[in-house]
């Protein structure tokens, strides 16, 4: 049986999830990362494949009522059974064919071994099972670990990164053998959610995250981050744009920007699309257009013009102003008279924490510690787990 | 005569063919070089825009392999924008009426788009 998890981008870069393997989707507590297993489950159920979703702190209904939101039709098929741990918890009887009472473990162990003999794929919610059952359900859960292997059946899981103890992270982290990391992009609010794979142990895979939103119906959709360059005339934002992107084109009519310039990047695992705005004054009704959506802003101003950091200053509060994050590209910084970035935080009155960096865009130097910096901010929080997992190479 | 009078002349002559409501001759990076418009339109804007208009639908359309367009033509229930390239530095823009017979209207910015453009270069 060929298991896929029917999540963009994702299927691409490893095929299949082959039988006897567990995948888990590694949920930031501030992101809606149940639709995950819920699309995985529902992609499997449409293919065919006998599929069970456990749920215990959400009652079944409330469960069977989501799938439908997402126009995931799940009551319909007879390949798919609800394992129910909620409604004993609660103390109804439950109506349901798998059920049991999640506060006697033995009993929640038997009732998911049976399932995974019946079933071809199935999902638990491990951390909720250690929210209500306590740390001592990590045992049942490490022998459901080998189970899945021994019968060569597909186990998906989530795991909710509560600051639970180290051990039982480890645990998780060791035994599941792909992870799959979701995420938010910060900045003051969250301004967008992302998933990326951080392990898999039946593949050589490049890291990759995809940033994501979710329609209801529809699901999971992958989308490319905008980016929007932007800066006064002639402070060399076509130049960077091109000097950064793989691919770029410009609209240009005797040596300026008259619409716009596009640029795209692949770049750490990110497709970034860079949109180039004009710099004068009578293109500003573009400016405001291509700031749509964009997810931060690159600011590009001319080192050696201090003259033109006002008008560099009113574009950045003209595109800014949903508090997108931005970082400061100093041009030119291979003219003698290019004034140093600490000189130009001053002149232009910019906060402490806001990266500055020295570039000279026409010769290509520091160019990418822009795009750097900017991921920085937008993806830090991914950063800092960085090193949680290895991911085989 | 002036190099600007005589293009004014050329948007007289335009307005002639009727239902013209406002035009302008642009250059290609979007600045008034002349113009015939009511003093409630914003004409920098209205030469700013139509140079964004005309350079994004000729990447559009060159980056698909389909050649440089003749002119870029936006319909709207109150009236229609026809933008043209007059030669490599300038470009004319005309706004008409709603009702606007549009083949006649593409005919006299045709002749006049040449005029500028034998001015201009």
């Amino acid at each position: 049986m060929k298991v896929v998890t029917g999540i963009p981008v994702l299927d691409d870069l490893i095929d299949e999830i082959p039988n006897g393997k567990t995948l888990t989707y590694w949920i930031n507590p501030e992101v809606e990362g149940d639709v995950f297993a819920m699309q995985t489950i529902y992609t499997n159920v449409e293919e065919g494949l006998k599929c069970a979703y456990t749920t215990i702190t959400i009652s079944p209904e409330s469960i069977l009522a989501e799938f439908e939101e997402f126009g995931w039709n799940v009551k319909d098929f007879e390949n798919f059974e609800i394992v129910d741990l909620y409604s004993e918890y609660v103390g109804y009887p439950s109506k349901y064919k798998y059920s049991a009472n999640p506060l006697k473990i033995d009993e929640v162990c038997g009732l998911l071994k049976n399932v995974l003999e019946e079933f071809d794929v199935i999902y638990i919610p491990i951390s909720s099972i250690i929210d209500v059952c306590g740390d001592e359900s990590i045992s049942c859960i490490e022998s459901i670990f080998k189970l899945v292997k021994e019968k060569g059946k597909v186990l998906i899981t989530s795991f909710v990164s509560w600051p639970y103890p180290e051990k039982i992270k480890k645990i998780v982290g060791d035994l599941s053998n792909a992870i799959v990391k979701i995420g938010g992009i910060h900045h003051r609010v969250i301004l967008g959610y992302y998933y990326g794979l951080v392990k898999v142990d039946w593949k050589n895979v490049k890291s990759k995250s995809i940033l994501f939103k979710l329609v209801r119906p529809g699901g999971v959709r992958a989308y490319i981050p905008k980016i929007l360059v932007t800066g006064p005339y002639n402070a060399g934002k076509s130049t960077f744009v091109h000097a950064v992107s793989n691919v770029a084109l410009s609209v240009d009519r005797l040596g300026t920007t008259v619409a716009l310039d596009h640029g795209h990047l692949e770049y750490k695992g990110f497709s970034i699309d860079l949109f180039g705005t004009p710099g004068q004054e009578r293109f500003d009704p573009i400016l405001r257009m291509l700031g749509k959506d964009a997810l931060g802003v690159i600011l590009v101003v001319d080192s050696t013009k201090p003259e033109t950091f006002p008008r560099a200053k009113q574009m950045l509060e003209s595109v800014t102003h949903f508090g997108l994050p931005y970082v400061v590209a100093a041009n030119k910084q291979d003219l003698s008279n290019a004034l140093s970035p600490e000189e130009i935080r001053k002149k232009m009155y910019l906060p402490e924490d806001v990266p500055i960096i020295p570039i000279s865009a026409s010769k290509g130097e520091g160019i990418f510690k822009v795009i750097d910096a900017l991921l920085d901010i937008l993806v830090g929080s991914w950063k800092e787990g960085e090193n949680e997992f290895e991911i085989s190479t | 005569m002036s190099l600007r009078s005589q293009l004014e002349d050329i948007l007289k002559d335009l307005k002639s063919t009727g239902d013209i409501e406002a035009s302008a001759i642009v250059s290609r990076d979007g600045l008034l070089i002349a113009a015939d418009i009511s003093a409630n339109v914003n004409a920098e804007a209205f030469a700013a825009m139509s140079a964004t208009m005309l350079g994004a639908a000729e990447t559009a359309m060159t980056e698909l392999g389909k050649g440089i367009p003749d002119r870029v033509v936006v319909e709207s229930s109150n009236g229609k924008i026809v933008a043209t390239g007059a030669g490599e530095k300038a470009l004319l823009v005309v706004m008409t009426s709603p009702k606007a017979n549009l083949g006649l209207i593409l005919l006299q910015i045709g002749k006049a788009s040449r005029r500028v453009e034998e001015l201009l270069g």
